[in-house]
């Protein structure tokens, strides 16, 4: 939002910005379903550098009783939540390819259920859970646990399926409660991270 | 009372004598000393005495001469207090290099160990991790170009680590045998009982064992013969058993022997 600096005013007078101005065309009175506030896409790229680099560099150190941090799930579900379903899925299809070459022996797991959750981000964003700032990191737990739920039903389907499924299961709510947990804090330190609220003006 | 009426001054005849008097004794109390080879009660007085002012006199004369020098010397000082700041920077470096080579010094003795008795091995140093952690892999910097090739086994000076399941041309990736999907033919090698080895996503446990098998706590269990591994490569030691009644096979927990949290240096052997 502070980046967009084209302010126009509306009819009462208000400075609105552009993204204030592509949800609401000008005479159009109904409330918006979702307003759009990309971040630059180079700070997107660098905050996926970094993040894969931290992941794979120091996941085992970041485990929390068998689960990891996912800084990538979590880049993803904000990236989401500030562009909408299309490049929301997009950028989780990149960043889960990027998991996938990674990580090794997990096919198209990573692929595809990253990318189904950032596409199921930017349509929360749609959503009361964008709203207000604790629903929304109820929204990071649940985009986590699709994400992993996708993933070991992608593996699954490659002929992988996951051993020890009930440790997959502890792993998956353990990762869903950490990253909500960073997700609040994140939005408690920097409230601006949420992007601009569905239905709240 | 008459004074004796003298041309003399006594006062000073006096002087005279007891002057001669102290000589005397001085003089004797030197020969004394002279004679039985010590240094007399005199010296020891005066020297005593004079060592504060010698060395009081020689500090200042110190102190005068270095300040004399450090203002000679002025114009160079700040040229070599830089080169030796630099110099000094220059031996932490050093001396860091050396610490850390010396800490690596056992683990590259007991990998060099492992190498000559895996020839053809390929040693490699791991680079990364799962980035999710959900499987238990490693990333190592050896890759196809270098031999590596999928189902190679990898070992370290410890015991088994894994097996390669993705090789690309520089990197590989490496299934720790602590991984749910891990599965490894495995003996005991007390009485040759036989069983598979299968993670747990943090120990072994080595399953199907016979159920007449004597297992005991800190048995060694080490690899049968099989795709990846030759047989006799160690696993680890038997931490627990667990002998359930009517079943067909006894499990044995075995706490691994490589440490997989802070694994460096690996060996991959080719299949």
């Amino acid at each position: 939002m502070a980046r967009d600096r084209s302010l126009k005013l509306d009819s009462d007078g208000v400075a609105r910005t552009r993204a204030f101005w592509i949800a609401n065309k000008p005479g159009e009175t109904a409330a918006p379903a979702f307003t759009p506030d990309a971040p630059l896409w180079s700070a997107v790229a660098l905050a996926l550098v970094v993040a894969l680099l931290v992941q794979s560099s120091f996941a085992p150190m970041l485990a929390v009783r068998g689960a990891t941090v996912s800084f990538i799930t979590l880049l993803v579900a904000w990236y989401g939540v500030r562009t909408g379903v299309a490049r929301g899925l997009a950028f989780g299809v990149i960043a889960g390819a990027c998991l996938d070459a990674l990580g090794g022996g997990t096919g198209a797991a990573w692929t595809l259920g990253t990318g189904l959750a950032g596409g199921l981000a930017g349509r929360l964003a749609r959503t009361w859970l964008a709203d207000t700032q604790l629903a929304l990191v109820l929204g990071v737990a649940v985009v986590t646990l699709v994400r992993y739920a996708t993933f070991g039903i992608v593996m699954a389907a490659q002929g992988h399926p996951l051993a020890l499924p009930w440790v997959h299961i502890h792993a998956a709510l353990w990762q869903a409660v950490l990253d909500a947990g960073v997700a609040y804090i994140a939005l408690l330190v920097v409230p601006a991270l949420g992007g601009i609220p569905a239905y709240r003006r | 009372m008459v004074p004796i009426f003298t041309y003399r001054d006594e006062r000073k005849l006096f002087a005279v004598i007891g002057a001669v008097i102290v000589a005397a004794l001085i003089a004797l109390v030197q020969i004394d000393a002279a004679k039985s080879g010590k240094p007399s009660i005199i010296a020891i007085a005066v020297t005593s005495t004079a060592v504060f002012a010698q060395s009081a006199v020689a500090r200042t004369g110190n102190l005068a001469r270095g300040l004399g020098q450090t203002l000679g010397d002025a114009p160079h000082l700040i040229d070599d207090n830089a080169r030796l700041r630099a110099r000094i920077s220059e031996l932490q470096r050093e001396n860091d290099r050396f610490r850390e080579t010396l800490a690596q010094a056992p683990e590259l003795r007991a990998i060099a160990i492992a190498s000559a008795n895996e020839p053809g091995s390929i040693e490699a140093t791991t680079v990364g991790f799962d980035p999710e952690n959900v499987s238990r892999t490693i990333v190592i910097d050896r890759g196809t170009s270098a031999g590596v090739k999928r189902d190679d086994g990898v070992i370290n000076a410890e015991g088994v680590v894994g097996r390669v399941i993705d090789a690309t041309p520089a990197t590989s990736t490496v299934l720790l045998i602590s991984d749910g999907a891990s599965k490894v033919p495995a003996v005991v090698q007390r009485g040759r009982w036989w069983g598979i080895a299968t993670g747990t996503d943090g120990r072994v446990r080595m399953q199907y064992v016979s159920q007449d098998a004597k297992l005991k706590l800190g048995d060694v269990v080490v690899t049968g013969a099989g795709r990846s591994f030759r047989a006799g490569l160690k696993i680890g030691t038997i931490a627990k058993i667990v002998h359930p009644e009517g079943a067909l096979y006894q499990t044995a927990l075995v706490e691994p022997a490589v440490a997989f949290g802070r694994i460096s240096r690996v060996l991959v052997v080719p299949h």
